[in-house]
Formats: C-alpha cells, structure tokens, sequence
C-alpha cells in the first residue's frame, strides 16, 4: 500500500500531472471523452449481448454483428485507456489508492478478456456459438456475463467519486 | 412566485432535501443517470453514424431505428426522472448555472432536430432506406452528434461548477 502511495505522491508532482492539475478545463473534458466512449462500447456491446442471449433472432448474425462492431469496440476501448490514464496522471490517488477504481479494472479486464474469446472463437467458425445447446447455454452465460459486466463497470466507475 | 421561488419551494420538499443531505441518495440517482445516459447516447451514435455514412452503412436505416428507438425512449424516461430528482435536490443552483442552462437548451435542440428530421427526410425513408441518406439526413445527424457531444460536456461541468 506505501509503494502505491509514494508512487501517486511522485506521479502528482511530476510536471505532466501538475500541467494537467492546473488546467481546470482539462477533467471534465477528457471525462466527456471517456463518456462517449463508454457509450459507444456499451452500446456495441449490449447489441452483442443481447444476440449471444438470444433476445435478438432475425437478422444481422452474431457473425456479421460481431466483423461490424468488434472494430469499434477495441478503438473506443483504446480511448477509454488512453483518457482514463490522463485522469489518473492527473489525480492518481483519487484512482489509484480507489476500491472502486480497482473494482473497475478488474470488471474491465475480465470484459476485455470474455470480448476476445468471444471474436476468436467466431473468427475460427462463425456459427460456433450455435452448433450445440451447450454451446447455446455458453452463449447465453457470456451474453449475461457481458452485460452485468458494463453494468458494474459504469456503477464502479461514478462510485470512484464517493469512496 | 417566480421561477427563483419555485425552485426554492421544490428543494424544500422531503425528498429533495433527503437527497441532499444524505451521504448516498445522490450518489445512487446519479449512478442511474449515468447508465441511463450512455444508453441514450449510445443508441443515439448509432442511428447519427448511420445517418452520417460513418458506420452500418449496409443495414437498413428502419431496421435500425426500429431495433434503437424503443431503447432510447426507455432510457431516456430513466435519465429524465433520475435528473430531475437530482435538479429538485439544489434546484436553486442549478437553475442558476450556465452549464446547466447550457445542457437544458442543447436537449431541447436535439429534440427539435429529432421533430424535424422525423416530419420532413424520414417520411421519405423507404427511397434512400439501404443506400445513402440525403444531404438533409447528413446534415440531421451531425447536428445530433454535436449536440449530444455538447449535452455530455455540459452534464459533466455542472458537477465541477456548481
């Protein structure tokens, strides 16, 4: 925990960190960034979901949802990355020294990780998520998982605020 | 009594002040709103990039809209009763702040945007429903882009400014 700590007294007094403190525009602007973003990434992702789920049955495929909304996954959540490091550069212990914040992380890292498995799987047989009912059942499990997934992430990351 | 009194009168009430003075009543409501927002926001990118020509330009603009709409409006509700409970906790101040004022006005843009691109290019739909909108979608739908952009920034420098 003291290592954490000094680590966020020395990024806080670093140059880059005070710039950033200093401008008072700069949070709230890269938070609007990193909001959009959240939206564009749980939206790609709740129409995802609710296809592995089964709630969606016509047209487009998860196959050709996925080719669709995949790229546009990974580039907001390489925004989500780079603006959620400029806001921890910028108040590192309010982040850093967060439960919430670390309960954010791992909700994200496990996202990242379902999201992945989930196109590498579809890259290798586009209809793998339907060839058996247990397939289907896996489906459904990551749809759920995903879903509760953003759920948690968003609720985490306003709490940061509080906690 | 004026609207300076009226929202004196409104913060007074037991659950405005509740909401105030608790430690985790306004952390919750807003947590609502945030989720509500990104899903109107998101769903409303969507139907904007599509309009726009940067993204799903192979569906369907009906299609779309049919599957997003529906969400939208449900989200929205959400996110209006959650603001709005968070305004009756300090209506005083925010009625009084500019990003606030700013957000409100953008909103009611982007409804009117909504309104006018609904009554006049999308009746016309079923002409340009796989390929590419007209100048008049475009144009509808990077204004939405913007003033939803506009709307979220604003949202976001009230908690810094008030």
């Amino acid at each position: 925990m003291t290592v954490i700590k000094h680590f966020c007294d020395w990024l806080a007094a670093t140059a880059l960190s005070q710039l950033f403190q200093d401008l008072k525009w700069f949070v709230p602007m890269v938070q609007t960034i990193h909001i959009l973003s959240v939206a564009l990434v749980l939206t790609s992702m709740g129409l995802l979901d609710a296809k592995l789920l089964g709630f969606s049955r016509q047209a487009p495929s998860l196959d050709s949802l996925a080719s669709t909304f995949m790229p546009w996954i990974w580039r907001a959540l390489g925004i989500l990355l780079t603006t959620g490091t400029l806001l921890t550069i910028t108040e590192p212990s309010r982040e850093l020294l967060n439960s919430a914040f670390r309960a954010k992380m791992l909700m994200v890292a496990t996202m990242a990780a379902l999201l992945r498995m989930v196109q590498l799987r579809l890259q290798r047989d586009t209809s793998y998520w339907e060839r058996s009912p247990q397939r289907r059942m896996a489906a459904r499990a990551v749809g759920a998982c995903g879903l509760c997934l953003a759920a948690g992430i968003i609720v985490a990351g306003r709490w940061i605020a509080y906690i | 009594m004026d609207l300076h009194q009226a929202c004196e009168w409104l913060q007074n009430l037991d659950f405005p002040t509740d909401v105030r003075e608790g430690s985790w009543l306004f952390p919750t409501i807003e947590t609502v709103h945030v989720l509500a927002l990104v899903t109107v926001v998101g769903y409303t990118l969507l139907i904007d990039l599509r309009l726009v020509g940067l993204a799903n330009r192979h569906r369907r603009v009906t299609d779309l809209t049919r599957q997003c709409l529906p969400v939208i409006w449900s989200a929205f509700a959400v996110a209006a009763v959650a603001g709005s409970l968070m305004f009756s906790s300090k209506a005083v101040t925010y009625f009084g702040n500019p990003p606030f004022r700013l957000k409100m006005a953008c909103l009611a843009l982007a409804g009117l945007n909504m309104a006018w691109f609904h009554l006049t290019t999308y009746r016309r739909v079923d002409a340009w429903d796989e390929g590419v909108p007209p100048t008049a979608a475009r144009v509808a739908g990077a204004v939405s882009l913007m003033l939803w952009t506009v709307i979220v920034g604003a949202g976001r420098w009230v908690g810094y400014t008030t």
